[in-house]
């Protein structure tokens, strides 16, 4: 009999406990985890076009490598297809992480006097997550690609 | 504070006036987080990364970044640019604890 009570108080035990620390584990570790630039992917997205939704294009030629061994050096390769003259021109490339802490990873600015619509750069990756790029063209438009990579060891800390 | 080495490549080596090439600035840096821990002190290693980037032809800029914690350590920025007469292609970033840091090179088209 004394072996049934105990075992009953330890589930009951066992379920108070199991409802408050989530709420407990969430409430410590908020705080700790929010960086200065943390951001997400969407509203990261919207501050840049402006609540604009970004079209799906293949002008884009997004290279990323499908599976990367190490999240702490990931090669990113943008290319947009644009004659970049005056009239018509890649305004600016975003490349977000879209999983990491700060989705942000750069914003590229160009003007015509670059030639040729191209960005290239190594990131780091958190986790398995999508690598999205937005590109915003000298008429307005906002076009976007994504491709997701497979991380098998995280590069953020 | 030690000197930051960086590098300014351009590839084709050889290039003609007018021709599009690809430019590269490499620079050594750290590229902190902020939110890495010290494995012994256990203590939060402060910030400390590349906050924006210039590009500058002949007193004209031609491409600026802004860049976040998110690029690895020792970042490598590689977009195109045309060439355009003889002339100097400076590139200047300012990190987020205020370094500055500038680099230049000289660009003399042939033929």
């Amino acid at each position: 009999m004394q072996r049934r009570e105990f075992f009953k108080k330890l589930g009951a035990a066992a379920t108070v406990a199991a409802v408050v620390s989530p709420s407990i584990s969430f409430g410590a570790d908020a705080p700790k985890k929010k960086g200065p630039n943390d951001l997400s992917y969407e509203a990261a997205v919207n501050a840049i076009t402006g609540g604009k939704t970004p079209k799906k294009s293949n002008k884009i030629k997004l290279k990323v490598p499908e599976i990367a061994e190490n999240g702490a050096v990931v090669p990113v390769t943008v290319e947009v297809e644009s004659p970049m003259t005056d009239a018509d021109y890649v305004k600016a490339i975003h490349v977000f992480a879209t999983k990491n802490a700060n989705a942000r990873a750069i914003d590229v600015h160009l003007t015509p006097a670059n030639g040729k619509a191209f960005f290239s750069t190594r990131i780091k990756l958190g986790g398995t997550q999508d690598i999205a790029t937005v590109v915003e063209l000298s008429s307005g438009e906002f076009i976007t690609a994504a491709q997701n990579v497979k991380v098998t060891i995280g590069g953020c800390g | 504070m030690a000197k930051r080495k960086s590098l300014i490549k351009i590839k084709p080596k050889k290039f003609k006036d007018g021709e599009v090439v690809k430019v590269s600035f490499m620079v050594m840096h750290p590229m902190e987080t902020g939110s890495r821990k010290d494995k012994k002190t256990k203590q939060l290693i402060p910030a400390k990364y590349i906050n924006s980037v210039k590009f500058n032809y002949n007193g004209k800029v031609i491409t600026t970044m802004n860049v976040w914690e998110a690029l690895s350590t020792n970042p490598v920025f590689t977009t195109y640019m045309k060439i355009n007469g003889k002339g100097k292609l400076t590139v200047t970033f300012t990190d987020s604890t205020g370094e500055v840091h500038e680099k230049s090179k000289k660009i003399k088209p042939k033929g």
